[in-house]
């Protein structure tokens, strides 16, 4: 299929690699030092760094709460982080679609599930914190002008339907938005701006940052450092690691350039390394997640994965080995990223399992056509013509549809316990819409550790670090082992909102 | 001495390559760049261009309009784009002294035909 474009995506990505490496044991590399004998360049009243998610809604937030002067630094030259290229899926209990569609649920539900998916080392207080206020987020991107089809879905590891998705299916749907309502109320954004470092005073709290101007991700190009003075503080809303492969790898040796990534380039953890080097407390690093609904037939988060998050519901994942089912599709992303790499051929090689979906049912989704006409997934009006393309041996195949069929009808899944729920009345049916399955790195679990003011605690005094605030992927152990799909834009918005206020509070 | 002048004929050579080689690559850049660096290089020769050098001459609306795509593919539009909308910095996807891939091939497959790489 698509190898030569696989091939190019690897080398883009090795390319990155090296290019952040270079950066890394570059001699100018900044770290923090005290503020004493600064000359401080600019006096800010409200630093945020990271113009994702977390990092917008923090500066909406602070300026709605009467702050005057709020700064957004972005390393890139383009805003929105890995926020503007998700998709766009927004998790939250008790809300107005929910109520419309009889949906029953509430903030516990929506925390219990989490805590499932966490297999047992999640933290419920801030996910509580979370799920509590994650309808008070949904109603700042309305209110900023974002949209949302008109029904809910219901994701893998989520006991009801409560997912709310953007119209574009991207979180660009939020952070576009998000972003003219910062410049609306006169907040301050600076791209091509890199964080270098914080400069703290006698007691070690955080009395202002280094900045690198002019700085151009990736290029030999120095920039220019600066000293701000943070009057209320610093928001570090960052985001993950998961670009950055030597820091990665350093926590799973599994996850080397071979395997894929959807996150944004900028992706690579210096803003979460310097709060380490701060004192900050590392949670949960090693668990790196990795996101069971993408596509090697494209790179990054692409146009399949919002397809098959979106159908899986209502289709059968095939091992195309065995032409049997081998998941749940609606399990959480752990268990279907594992059971997905462990689809391989006689000699151990991957073989990517295929997607099937009645295409009756798989293009009410926006996605759907588009997968097709750019060659990422097929059509097929038989079953023998679509085990002919996969080489799937026909009659386990087909015995399987059938058997599945049944439970389609009776809506109980024998083989994998499928809520079948969404599933009701779609059978598996000529014509079909197919695309192949592989895991790409998507999401960091790990981070620093916040309390439910966002606060970074420090890890000898375990009191809170002064001055210093962190919000969304770059903050760990709010999850646990593995985070349920559409539960970080609530997280990432809920706790910068949180963060502004304890901020203003202060 | 022979050295040096080999050297400095070198290095008028490099220069003078480059130079070429970013008239090469964009024909319409030849009349307006000339031999002027310091037309795209506002920042100092060894800087790169700003975000705002292309701006002198192009309009962001004008080149959305000219590469816009029917509405089902109009979010496609790399002027005008899904996920950071006219604000994409030029130098994303385009360079004058070397070649490059448009940024959306990091996730998608489309087709950009006229895109010099």
């Amino acid at each position: 299929m698509n190898k030569i474009d696989l091939l190019g995506r690897r080398k883009f990505i090795t390319g990155l690699g090296i290019a952040a490496g270079a950066a890394m044991v570059a001699p100018a590399m900044a770290v923090s030092e005290k503020a004493t004998g600064i000359k401080w360049d600019q006096e800010i009243e409200i630093v945020i760094i990271g113009s994702g998610f977390a990092g917008l809604a923090a500066a909406i937030e602070a300026k709605k709460l009467g702050a005057k002067d709020v700064h957004i630094f972005e390393k890139m030259s383009y805003f929105g982080g890995n926020s503007a290229i998700n998709g766009g899926l927004f998790a939250a209990p008790v809300t107005p679609m929910q109520q419309k569609e009889g949906v029953e649920d509430s903030v516990e539900r929506m925390v219990a599930d989490q805590l499932a998916a966490g297999r047992g080392i999640a933290d419920e207080a801030l996910l509580r914190h979370v799920a509590s206020h994650a309808m008070e987020a949904l109603q700042m991107t309305l209110d900023a002008g974002s949209e949302y089809h008109p029904y809910l879905q219901q994701l893998g590891g989520h006991s009801v339907a409560r997912t709310y998705q953007t119209t574009v299916s991207c979180g660009a749907g939020i952070t576009q938005p998000l972003l003219k309502k910062c410049r609306e109320l006169g907040v301050n954004t600076h791209n091509r701006s890199k964080f270098e470092g914080f400069l703290v005073g006698e007691k070690g709290e955080v009395l202002g940052i280094k900045m690198r101007e002019n700085y151009h991700f990736g290029e030999d190009q120095p920039g220019k450092i600066i000293h701000i003075r943070a009057k209320r503080g610093v928001i570090m809303a960052t985001g993950g690691f998961a670009q950055n492969v030597n820091l990665r790898m350093a926590q799973d040796p599994t996850l080397t350039s071979e395997v894929g990534c959807t996150n944004a380039p900028g992706a690579t953890g210096e803003g979460m390394y310097e709060m380490f080097r701060l004192g900050a407390i590392p949670v949960h690093l090693a668990h790196i997640q990795s996101g069971p609904w993408a596509s090697p037939d494209e790179g990054g988060f692409g146009y399949v994965s919002n397809y098959s998050i979106y159908n899986f519901p209502h289709s059968i994942a095939i091992n195309r080995l065995t032409g049997k089912r081998f998941m749940d599709e609606i399990a959480d992303r752990k268990t279907r990223a594992d059971a997905e790499l462990a689809c391989r051929d006689e000699q151990g090689n991957a073989l990517p399992p295929i997607l099937i979906t009645s295409y009756a049912d798989s293009k009410k989704h926006p996605n759907t056509e588009k997968v097709i006409k750019y060659n990422v997934g097929w059509k097929f009006d038989s079953v023998e013509e679509l085990a002919k393309h996969f080489n799937v041996p026909l009659n386990p195949l087909k015995a399987q549809i059938e058997e599945y069929n049944g439970y389609v009808k009776t809506g109980k899944d024998a083989q994998f316990g499928k809520n079948m729920t969404k599933a009701k009345d779609k059978y598996i049916k000529a014509p079909f819409t197919v695309v192949r399955l592989w895991p790409k790195v998507h999401y960091c679990q790990g981070g620093v550790m916040v309390n439910t003011k966002a606060e970074v605690k420090d890890s000898f005094t375990g009191e809170p670090i002064k001055g210093l605030y962190a919000a969304g992927e770059v903050c760990g152990g709010i999850h646990g082992v593995s985070r349920l799909g559409s539960c970080s834009i609530p997280e990432c918005m809920v706790m910068g909102m949180t963060a502004a206020r304890s901020m203003m509070k202060a | 001495m022979k050295t040096l002048k080999i050297m400095l004929a070198l290095g008028m050579l490099s220069l003078a390559s480059l130079s070429v080689q970013a008239v090469e690559i964009r024909d319409h850049h030849k009349e307006v760049i000339g031999k002027d660096c310091k037309a795209c290089h506002d920042k100092g020769i060894k800087q790169f261009p700003s975000d705002q050098a292309c701006l002198q001459c192009h309009d962001v609306s004008e080149l959305a309009k000219q590469t816009a795509r029917s509405e089902q593919d109009k979010w496609q539009n790399p002027h005008n784009n899904l996920h950071y909308g006219k604000e994409l910095p030029c130098q994303e996807c385009h360079s004058e002294h070397e070649t490059k891939k448009p940024l959306c091939s990091n996730c998608h497959t489309f087709k950009y035909d006229k895109h010099k790489e």
